[in-house]
């Protein structure tokens, strides 16, 4: 075996802050060999950043490495002086951030900030020199017009360019070791792609490692060699990716994957759900750290700290923290109990929304001394009907008009033109009184909730605001209906006299929930309820979720970006693009069979959390970028990124088709041939 | 998409989340650019500065007795008082009197003082130069002093030194000017004779620059206020972009502390302090009051403490009109300079 390019050992990090000591990672062993792709992956908190931050040595303040060693080319950097680390970073490993938008300084240039490591690392290179080589940089990131961009400032560029521009800057100096942290999850699912593509082709063609630190268990599967899981501050098994996804032995690996909607057998059935919460790391929990949320655990576990050991048949090759491993010679289906399959939910009844050619165009302000500056034209024209019980899952990238359709819906916008119809009276043309009383018919869940709440408020006021406001009953019978509602969203009575701030992100997800319930509506506007969450509460929330349609016969119109999510709990679903509906129809015909190239390079587009399956890894489903909302195309807004855009699609806006069965519409000039079978279906 | 378009050409709103940062953010398409913007601040200005001069106007006639009891002092015969309203124009209806007022304003007439008999605009243009240079060498000193302090501060924040300055910083910004004045002038004019208690007196601001050491003492002393203010608000503008991201972007690629600092931070950090100075100026004008009547130094501030003693009418709308362009012209440079520093702000302009 070559000689490993990056081995930590035993590494420890305690997080310091006034109240309490982290201890963030407690004994952390990876090796990296030269030319690898290591992934980190894990929940939030289970110290997956800090273990690529401490790497370079930039912890947080209060972080401080307590023990253990990073050795990188055959230098201790865990207990390395600062010259010595500064003389690493940016040369010998680059870094790339999360976020594109915070992690460039909005006052330099681009070319500044690219050319930057180089006048740092090579003394040899003059001004003149790294201005040109950040520039050959950015034309190898895929910026257009580089030397245009040189001149440019982060705030002029979009969320993807950023993330290039991040990626440039940490590649400029060549270096042997790129440590990525989450660089695509502030992104767009097609940005996304783009940018892994990106990432994977400049890898082999400068041949560096790679370490990727995502929660993302679709993205590990496609980029990296070998995966690492963590759980609490340590490594809990770590492996070759194929074999971790195809044998996981780790029952939180296990767990973990069964949580993920992609993996639920079907969409009618509940997904795997992990209970509890990871522990609290300021105290060292003993024994296994994950044994209070695994159903497989006995007293060995909660005693004793399992040991990072070999598998049996892979040996060293694949690694395990576990006492009570899935059995190798087991598929891990047949261990796992079958979830019960949900009954399916009463067939959908009756229209309860009717969209009828619904317009939304915000003004673009200008000054008193300016001319007038046109619209923004966030939603360009949309009918649809959504039936009473049905789950209406609206997808699409950001500023697709997804959000500002579903505040339409909630009667927090008013449209510019068309209706809205709900149970057959347009609210909009309702008396003032009768609209406030229809108000308690649509309500809202967030995607943060604590955003959402006012934090000097108790839980319990909170949930009782929307009664107080609507005057429902005494407060004797407020508050009665308030433990009720707790009990349903699984949360003790006694949340009622707690701040949301005391809550976990799971939690709050609950009481956002409880308190769009708390009006009995018929319809809940849910807008990224669980984008914000881990998959394992994710999990928890969805199928909460589909209990309490079935329980009080909802009606939900789910706004995602995240396609799996969607498939899993919708019943029909419409594609937006540019504040169009480009596509929509039965959830399963829709993903088997689109008819919108759009649709179809979304789809071809998402990273399936299983390395065998081809997709997440064509070459770039769909290129370039959305454009402006404020100058759409004409005739199809998506022409300018259709593979089979043509002369007419320019000219004439496409028509509404139903090739594939009435409830499959498509607007688009030359829809996807459906297959045959499909019809059949 | 063309090379030939504004720098918002290829601005591109995908990426933020809210549908109405989406729209502030496409807002600022196709904008004039800065010459415009300027234009329409200066224009906004001129409005501003004609509600000054109405409001001062009305107020100084609205006062009990009027100029003429002033002038004339309490011995004044009604045929007197009469006589020197009817050639003043005081007897005239409050809009007439101001058309007037306006009238001979544009043509540079600022009227003449009643007591110190000579025209209300050459009193300013003797004057004024001189606050102007004691206001600008004073918030410069404040400005050298206050950047590095602020910066050394939040560098050591937390520590022995940055809770003395801290504590510093609060006590001159709670001592009165004129209290601070007092001591400067016994502990350096009187216990140790370095400087001189009163400004210099020349006629012009090269005489006043021709005596150094008379400027001193007002100057510090002008200062002191400045410094605990400007350093303060540095402090927590260089706090706020320490935990800024792209502040670990370039730790990530291998700049030492000091250079982010300088290289990095700085810059941002100076964008707040910008604000705070142009709004700042017109409170600086009327600091200049109190010191310049304390060390007799010979500017605008002394001459409206002398004006507003003796009932100087045409002398007080003077200054006041004065301090309104100040505050006009403050927060203008405030505009600049955040475009200056500033790129974000440079294109949604």
């Amino acid at each position: 075996m070559t000689e490993p390019l990056l081995t930590i050992d035993g590494l420890r990090v305690d997080i310091a802050s006034r109240e309490r000591t982290v201890h963030a990672l407690d004994g952390v062993c990876l090796t990296l060999a030269p030319g690898e792709a290591l992934g980190i992956v894990g929940e939030s908190g289970c110290g997956k950043t800090m273990t690529a931050l401490s790497v370079l040595g930039l912890l947080p303040p209060g972080g401080e490495i307590t023990g253990g060693r990073v050795l990188f080319d055959g230098r201790d950097l865990a207990a390395a002086p600062a010259p010595v680390l500064q003389d690493v970073r940016g040369d010998a490993i680059g870094m790339v951030f999360q976020d594109p938008l915070t992690s460039l300084n909005p006052t330099m240039t681009i070319g500044a900030q690219v050319a930057e490591p180089l006048l740092l690392h090579r003394p040899d290179i003059g001004r003149k020199e790294a201005w040109a080589r950040a520039e050959e940089m950015l034309r190898l990131v895929g910026m257009a017009h580089p030397a245009e961009r040189m001149k440019a400032y982060p705030h002029q560029l979009s969320g993807g360019m950023r993330q290039r521009v991040a990626i440039a800057m940490a590649l400029v100096c060549e270096p042997k070791l790129l440590i990525a942290d989450e660089p695509t999850t502030a992104l767009d699912v097609t940005t996304q792609h783009q940018i892994l593509e990106l990432v994977d082709d400049l890898r082999s063609r400068l041949g560096m490692a790679m370490i990727l630190v995502t929660h993302d268990l679709g993205v590990i599967a496609h980029r990296v060699d070998r995966v690492a899981v963590m759980y609490a501050g340590k490594v809990a098994e770590e492996s070759d990716v194929r074999d971790l996804f195809a044998r996981p032995r780790h029952r939180y690996t296990e767990a973990l994957l069964a949580a993920l909607p992609e993996r639920a057998a079907a969409s009618g059935t509940e997904l795997h759900t992990i209970p509890g919460l990871p522990p609290n790391l300021a105290a060292r929990p003993t024994g296994c750290r994950f044994a209070p949320r695994c159903t497989f655990a006995t007293e060995e576990c909660r005693a004793e700290e399992p040991p990072l050991a070999d598998d049996e048949v892979r040996g060293a090759e694949h690694r395990f923290a576990c006492f009570h491993p899935v059995p190798d010679e087991a598929a891990s289906q047949d261990e796992v109990v079958v979830p019960p399959a949900v009954p399916p939910a009463a067939a959908p009844g009756g229209v309860l929304l009717e969209l009828d050619a619904l317009v939304k165009e915000f003004p673009l302000k200008g000054g008193p001394f300016s001319r007038g500056r046109g619209t923004v034209s966030a939603v360009g024209g949309v009918s649809l009907t959504i039936r009473e019980g049905e789950t209406y899952g609206m997808v699409g990238e950001s500023g697709c008009g997804k959000t500002t359709l579903g505040r339409i819906v909630a009667g927090l916008e008013a449209p510019t033109a068309g209706a809205v119809r709900f149970g057959g009276a347009d609210p909009s043309r309702m008396p003032r009184a009768e609209r406030r009383a229809h108000r308690r018919r649509v309500q809202l869940m967030f995607q943060d909730s604590t955003a959402a709440m006012d934090p000097r408020m108790r839980v319990g006021e909170i949930l009782r605001e929307p009664l107080v406001i609507q005057g429902v009953g005494g407060r004797a019978e407020q508050e009665a209906l308030v433990a009720e509602l707790l009990d349903a969203v699984g949360l003790p009575r006694g949340a009622v006299h707690r701040y949301p701030h005391e809550f976990s992100g799971g939690q709050r997800q609950r009481l956002g929930l409880a308190r769009a319930l708390t009006l009995s509506p018929d319809l809940v506007v849910a807008d990224e309820p669980v984008s914000a969450l881990d998959v394992s509460v994710q999990a928890q929330i969805l199928n909460l979720m589909r209990q309490l349609q079935r329980e009080r016969g909802l009606t939900y119109l789910f706004i995602s970006h995240d396609l799996a999510v969607v498939r899993h709990l919708a019943d029909t679903v419409g594609v937006m693009y540019l504040g169009k509906l480009v596509e929509s129809g039965p959830a399963a015909q829709v993903y088997a069979h689109p008819l919108h190239p759009y649709t179809r390079g979304l789809l071809d587009t998402v990273n399936l959390p299983d390395p065998q399956a081809a997709s997440g890894t064509q070459p770039a489903p769909l290129e370039g970028e959305t454009p402006s909302a404020a100058r759409p195309p004409s005739g199809c807004r998506f022409r300018t990124r259709c593979p089979l855009a043509q002369e007419v699609c320019a000219t004439a806006e496409p028509p509404v088709t139903t090739p594939n069965g009435p409830a499959h519409q498509v607007a688009c000039h030359f829809p996807l041939a459906a297959p045959r079978l499909a019809s059949a279906v | 998409m063309s090379g030939s378009s504004s720098p918002s050409g290829f601005r591109n709103p995908v990426g933020l989340k809210s549908p109405v940062g989406f729209r502030d953010r496409a807002g600022f398409r196709g904008l004039t650019g800065f010459p415009g913007f300027l234009v329409k601040r200066l224009l906004q200005a001129v409005v501003v500065l004609f509600l000054v001069s109405v409001i001062v106007f009305v107020l100084l006639h609205l006062l009990p007795g009027g100029p003429a009891r002033a002038i004339l002092g309490p011995k004044g015969t009604p045929q007197q008082i009469e006589h020197f309203n009817h050639q003043q124009g005081y007897d005239r209806s409050l809009p007439t009197q101001y058309a007037m007022y306006l009238k001979r304003l544009l043509t540079g007439d600022l009227g003449e003082s009643f007591k110190l008999n000579s025209p209300v605009l050459d009193l300013l243009k003797q004057r004024l130069p001189k606050t102007l240079l004691l206001t600008v060498l004073s918030t410069a000193l404040a400005v050298v002093v206050a950047v590095p302090l602020g910066l050394l501060q939040a560098v050591r924040r937390g520590k022995a030194s940055d809770y003395a300055l801290t504590g510093l910083a609060f006590l001159m910004y709670a001592t009165p000017v004129f209290f601070l004045g007092l001591i400067m002038i016994m502990l350096f004019a009187q216990v140790m004779p370095i400087f001189p208690a009163e400004a210099p007196q020349g006629e012009t601001v090269g005489e006043l620059l021709g005596d150094v050491t008379g400027l001193v003492l007002p100057v510090v002393t002008m200062a002191f206020g400045i410094i605990a203010m400007f350093s303060r608000y540095m402090r927590s503008a260089v706090l706020d972009n320490l935990t800024e991201e792209y502040v670990r972007t370039a730790m990530a690629k291998g700049q030492s502390s000091r250079r982010i600092m300088v290289r990095h931070v700085l810059r941002n950090a100076l964008i707040p302090l910008a604000t705070l100075l142009g709004l700042y100026l017109p409170t600086l004008f009327s600091g200049a009051l109190i010191v310049e009547s304390m060390f007799n130094y010979p500017g605008m501030g002394l001459l409206f403490w002398n004006a507003a003693q003796g009932s100087d009418f045409p002398v007080l709308l003077g200054v006041t009109l004065v301090v309104g362009v100040a505050t006009v012209v403050g927060s203008l440079l405030t505009d600049v300079l955040y475009a200056v520093l500033d790129p974000r702000i440079r294109s949604v302009a």
